[in-house]
């Protein structure tokens, strides 16, 4: 068993600053989870404390059922993959991939079999006896994996580790990572400040600001039912798009009026609203929840809100009009890539209201239809 | 037409630097090299050839040079064993200690380390011929007169502040994350030291062994104090002596002055590389 858990867990380094606050997080074993926000958020501090190379202030961690807090690195029988992939520049990479095992007193001949296997997973087998300077960043960092894969730990710890890879490389790697995590079946620890790289890895993410968890669920979750305002604008490329205005109500209706547009929420969104009907909120509805009037797709009643397009980036089979209203100089629908649009043309988007969102305009955000807000 | 200035003005005009350039560059390397030149010079030539010209060698015999060198090899032959051994043993001492040393000062903080370091720095305003008699007074005190201890325990500490300044600098700059990776790996505090500090910092570790390999090789005054037994004793002393003689023998003692020579350039020779990478790595850090 390879759970992991972290109870209370908080981090306030010399001088006050708190980087991780009262963190409570239950990574199941073989899950692969990720820890993504901005920088500073406290995703690195964390992954740091669970690999020990950070002192706990509060809180507990355990590993495999066992509190580790005073535990050295090195026994917590975790491995871990840096960002800056942290090879021995003067050692080969077969080197590299043995030193742990060396260091352990493994024999000569287990050294060997679990070296080359892992080169084998890699493909790295033909560049074992070069050194870290004749390698490609890709290469170095599947020198990286590699030398943590060699230890058959219960956990693997990455600390961005694509995040000096160009794009392409990237996805690449990305789908290599994924494929490895079904091969391995290992509880794995992943943070990143990449979105899009957390929603495509993580069987769940945890989404950090300011040293606090904000919401930890599966991607599909976390993308479809933002806990805040917060998580919406994180997660999802372009962001979500965030309108503020006021909610009305109107026999039995709810409206939400932006100045220059109302948008009617449907009823059993209205339900979860009425004690907010005549205050301040914010409205949230993602680029892909937008489509032109005439497409077809989401006409409705009361769901137009009239744009006048500034910047069209086609993308092939979509493309993203960059728009405004009069009172909101920024929104993005991503919408068929079909249809002529120019900039400076006004249209009308039709809103899929299924999938909007209704936040607190507080500092909390809250999203208001979500279950449980 | 347009001209090429460069045919008609620019290389008219560069060669006047170049010249002077190169010409200091001569000047420089002559001013090296003259003692050099002079003592290979005369250590082929007997006292009389020396005294008729000096500068030039003029009918070079092969017999005279093998007496030359034969006599000198028994003057100072003895001495070159034992300097080698306090080589080895003082330098080897010294950078284990620096090393250990700056390592503790560049990664672990602990109260006083501030006060601890400007106290250590202090020490090198000390001028080292000031300590000479209360060290050898303690010296006598501790039972270590006419002893090597006594040579390589002093000779490892001194210089130690150049070292750990120095040291403690080039720890400082290795990537934390080598220090994290080892750490996670199973690397205690010495293994980081021989994975990660030695490796990584080998250039500037050569640098300051060349360093310590010749100001030991080249020390004189203690072991004139300190050694009491010629057969101990170090060859920088014993070329010392040679002056003494009551006839001086120039031939000779060139050359033995070129044997006391010989074991330095061999090790620079083999060692010239990590020494510039070590100079280079002090310069352009990064």
């Amino acid at each position: 068993m390879a759970e992991v858990i972290l109870e209370g867990v908080t981090k306030v380094f010399p001088g006050g600053v708190v980087a991780v606050k009262d963190m409570d997080l239950h990574i199941r074993d073989e899950e692969f989870i990720v820890l993504v926000g901005p920088s500073g958020c406290g995703k690195s501090t964390t992954l740091r404390m669970v690999a020990g190379l950070e002192e706990i202030t509060a809180g507990t961690i355990s590993i495999g059922g066992a509190v580790v807090n005073d535990v050295p690195p090195k026994n917590r029988d975790i491995a871990m993959v840096f960002q800056n992939y942290a090879l021995y520049p003067h050692m080969t990479v077969y080197k590299n991939m043995a030193f742990a095992l060396k260091l352990r007193r493994f024999p000569r001949a287990e050294i060997d079999k679990r070296v080359r296997e892992a080169a084998r997973i890699l493909g790295i087998g033909e560049l074992l006896d070069r050194k870290p300077k004749a390698l490609s960043g890709g290469q170095r960092q599947r020198v990286a994996v590699g030398r943590a894969i060699v230890r058959a730990p219960k956990a693997f710890l990455f600390d961005e580790p694509l995040s000096n890879l160009d794009a392409k490389l990237r996805v690449e790697m990305r789908a290599e990572l994924k494929r490895l995590h079904r091969t391995l079946q290992t509880t794995t620890i992943y943070v990143t400040h990449d979105q899009e790289e957390a929603m495509t890895l993580g069987d769940r993410i945890v989404v950090m600001k300011d040293a606090v968890v904000h919401q930890c669920g599966a991607p599909l979750e976390v993308y479809d039912a933002p806990a805040n305002r917060f998580v919406a604008g994180f997660v999802g490329t372009p962001p979500m798009n965030f309108l503020h205005g006021r909610l009305a109500g109107d026999n039995g209706a709810v409206w939400f009026d932006e100045g220059t547009a109302r948008i009617r929420l449907r009823s059993e969104q209205a339900g979860r609203l009425t004690a907010w009907v005549g205050r301040e909120v914010v409205f949230g509805a993602r680029p892909e929840a937008m489509s032109l009037a005439g497409e077809g797709r989401f006409a409705g009643e009361g769901n137009v809100l009239s744009v006048q397009v500034a910047v069209v980036e086609p993308l092939g089979e979509k493309m993203d009009l960059y728009a405004a209203t009069p009172r909101h100089g920024h929104v993005v629908a991503r919408v068929d890539a079909r249809r002529d649009i120019q900039p400076g043309q006004s249209v009308a988007l039709h809103l899929d209201m299924r999938k909007v969102h209704v936040f607190d305009p507080g500092d909390a955000g809250a999203n208001l239809l979500r279950r449980g807000a | 037409m347009i001209e090429d200035v460069r045919t008609t003005s620019g290389r008219g005009a560069r060669p006047t630097a170049e010249v002077v350039k190169h010409l200091f560059v001569l000047l420089v390397l002559s001013a090296t090299f003259f003692p050099l030149y002079m003592m290979l010079n005369i250590s082929t030539k007997t006292n009389r050839d020396f005294f008729r010209d000096p500068w030039v060698p003029r009918h070079v015999e092969a017999s005279v040079v093998r007496d030359n060198y034969a006599q000198a090899w028994r003057t100072i032959g003895f001495s070159i064993p034992n300097t080698m051994f306090l080589c080895a043993s003082t330098s080897g001492l010294k950078l284990v200690a620096a090393i250990l040393a700056a390592y503790v000062f560049a990664r672990f903080a602990f109260p006083l380390k501030g006060l601890l370091w400007a106290g250590v720095m202090v020490l090198m305003l000390m001028p080292g011929v000031a300590n000479l008699v209360p060290l050898f007074t303690q010296l006598r005190d501790m039972g270590l007169l006419n002893t090597y201890a006594a040579l390589v325990l002093t000779g490892a500490a001194a210089g130690q502040t150049f070292n750990l300044f120095i040291l403690r600098s080039f720890i400082e700059d290795t990537p934390e994350e080598l220090f994290e990776a080892a750490e996670v790996d199973g690397a205690g505090h010495l293994g980081k030291i021989w994975h990660v500090v030695v490796p990584m910092n080998g250039s500037i570790i050569a640098t300051l062994a060349c360093l310590s390999i010749v100001s030991v090789w080249n020390n004189f005054m203690l072991p004139l104090l300190i050694v009491r037994d010629p057969s101990r004793q170090v060859t920088a002393v014993a070329l010392y002596r040679l002056a003494n003689a009551y006839v001086r023998e120039w031939g000779p003692t060139m050359a033995a002055y070129t044997i006391a020579a010989v074991p330095l350039v061999v090790m620079f020779l083999f060692t010239m590389r990590y020494f510039v990478r070590g100079v280079a790595a002090g310069s352009i850090k990064g």
